[in-house]
């Protein structure tokens, strides 16, 4: 009995310390954009003693940080589109056909998780200069391709195989075609994994960096994350500004997250134990 | 009617299949090509041999390189892994209100990560940041210390950044291999007296080999991969003090526009990377007959 409680308190003290460590930086972002300039930078407080909502607004007159976030959404929803249309049709051709050089492709999508984006980010610039989509949303559009379609035909391969085949079988012996038995019976059976891949495909999207950062170079044609990165070396007192854009930025991935929390870690739980 | 209908999964596999050979390996390859070339933007470039490698490796930026991308990944890895086991430990335990403790400590996962980048810029500033703010006030230190812009400070800083955002995989990770884990094993034990640490080592670790190894490895890539933290914290100083691999292809190919030397820096790290890969997994096989 004696033990049981010393874990009892030592379980809950270490979940005490977790949840300040995670608790703290949340409520210091929101915290800063609320604050006014002066609780910021002259009279320092812990807590916003006079909330404003200035910042977000000036960071929308200002900034136009909205149309930063209209390129994002863009951007993201219109990947998440196409990704997962031809991850479905690559998955299912995978798992439930047979024919020459399918392994292949696995073992493609696997040397493309070992691959760093550092060594493929300038090729991919030329090849997007080459076609004439420098400093377009396009160009991100096209090459996001290249880390969400892999993460998602992979992810749905495991989806569509732990799927027992013979429900399709039976629908084609009821006369449907395969692709009929695909879209009546795998898709539907495999929707909680199908919006998984659709919300991971989204996140991917949304929060890429780098190749943003080397594609894109007008306020106009920047995504979320790179405007803000920008707004950092301009004016000193900004802080209030960026904390307003990062709460702004984060918003549709929380609604997102809370919407769909189980689909996610189930999807996330499965790939981490299937492997 | 066999041939009618691989045709139709072939078709079906086609998209994918392009976008791989056109965004994956034709860049893979054009990588390789430039690391050879003295190609820059604009000009088609010449084959010039092992030039930009010589130039790279008498390079002093490169071997910082080098040694701050090992510290920084086996650091940051030690860190969230260590954080990880004991949230998915804590986590594990019969508490109250497990479900909302669960989603809440995985929010800095979920959060984008450039915003808990610049989240984390502004904690450490030196002028009015939380962090300093904080320890004068309870005065554990008697002047502000600029994390980041001093040598000493700015790589433990950038893993701690790092670590705080990605600690929450792990855990979620280790927790749902810790669930599988059959609760008969631990009453057994129990009964045999075996204390919590004996049955940590002998049960919940064996159990988790599986998951700690996929972890690991797909971690361990993405952690020697990572770009953001640094970009957003330091750029890779104070004088390359956080210069990592990544970050040196970066100023090379798109601030100084030297594609061919950019392109040497990143194929001489893909051993590297192979090789990480394949020490974690030598340790884990060990750890698995062991």
């Amino acid at each position: 009995m004696h033990e049981s409680l010393s874990i009892r308190v030592t379980t809950y003290a270490l979940l005490a310390i977790f949840v300040f460590l995670v608790a703290v930086p949340l409520f210091w972002m929101v915290a800063t954009a609320l604050k006014s300039n002066k609780d910021l930078y002259e009279d320092f407080s812990y807590l916003p003693t006079r909330p404003t909502l200035q910042h977000f607004v000036r960071v929308i007159t200002r900034e136009d940080l909205l149309t930063n976030i209209r390129n994002s959404f863009v951007v993201a929803t219109t990947t998440t589109a196409v990704t997962v249309v031809v991850s479905a049709f690559a998955a299912f051709s995978i798992v439930r056909y047979r024919y020459w050089g399918r392994e292949w492709v696995g073992r493609l999508i696997l040397f493309k998780y070992l691959l760093p984006t550092a060594m493929l980010f300038i090729p991919l610039y030329t090849i997007v200069v080459a076609m004439g989509l420098g400093n377009t949303l396009k160009s991100l559009m096209l090459t996001y391709l290249s880390f969400t379609v892999p993460f998602c035909t992979w992810m749905l391969m495991g989806y569509f195989r732990s799927i027992p085949p013979e429900l399709e079988e039976h629908a084609m012996v009821d006369g449907c075609s395969k692709i009929g038995a695909l879209f009546r019976i795998l898709f539907p059976l495999s929707a909680p994994g199908i919006v998984a891949s659709a919300i991971f495909s989204f996140t991917l999207a949304w929060n890429e960096f780098l190749l943003a950062l080397v594609f894109t170079s007008d306020h106009t044609t920047m995504t979320i994350p790179i405007k803000l990165s920008m707004m950092v070396v301009g004016d000193q007192y900004i802080w209030g500004q960026l904390m307003a854009g990062a709460v702004l930025a984060s918003v549709p991935i929380a609604i997102l997250y809370f919407l769909a929390q189980r689909f996610v870690v189930q999807g996330l739980a499965a790939g981490a134990v299937k492997g | 009617m066999r041939t009618r209908e691989s045709l139709g999964g072939m078709a079906l596999l086609a998209p994918t299949l392009l976008l791989l050979l056109g965004l994956v390996l034709y860049p893979f390859c054009y990588a390789i090509w430039l690391a050879f070339s003295d190609k820059t933007v604009g000009s088609p470039g010449q084959y010039v041999g092992l030039r930009n490698f010589i130039y790279v490796l008498s390079w002093p930026q490169f071997s910082a390189a080098v040694t701050n991308t090992i510290v920084f990944t086996v650091s940051a890895v030690a860190i969230k892994f260590v954080l990880g086991m004991a949230v998915a430990l804590v986590l594990n335990q019969r508490i109250r209100a497990r479900n909302f403790f669960r989603a809440f400590l995985l929010l800095p996962w979920v959060m984008p990560a450039f915003v808990v980048y610049l989240v984390w810029r502004w904690l450490y500033d030196p002028l009015a940041g939380l962090i300093n703010y904080a320890l004068l006030d309870i005065g554990v230190i008697a002047s502000p210390i600029a994390f980041l812009s001093d040598r000493s400070t700015a790589m433990g800083s950038v893993v701690v950044a790092h670590a705080w955002r990605n600690f929450p995989f792990y855990a979620i990770s280790f927790l749902a291999g810790m669930q599988t884990i059959s609760q008969e094993l631990y009453d057994s034990a129990q009964v045999d007296g075996a204390s919590r640490i004996r049955q940590f080592r002998h049960i919940t670790l064996p159990g988790l080999y599986h998951i700690i190894g996929v972890v690991l490895l797909l971690t361990t890539i993405q952690t020697a991969n990572a770009f953001e933290p640094i970009y957003l914290l330091t750029g890779g100083g104070p004088s390359d003090a956080t210069m990592v691999y990544t970050m040196l292809v970066y100023v090379m190919g798109i601030m100084n526009l030297r594609l061919g030397e950019a392109a040497a820096v990143s194929t001489l790290f893909l051993p590297l990377l192979v090789g990480l890969v394949l020490v974690v997994t030598m340790l884990l096989q060990k750890k698995a007959n062991a």
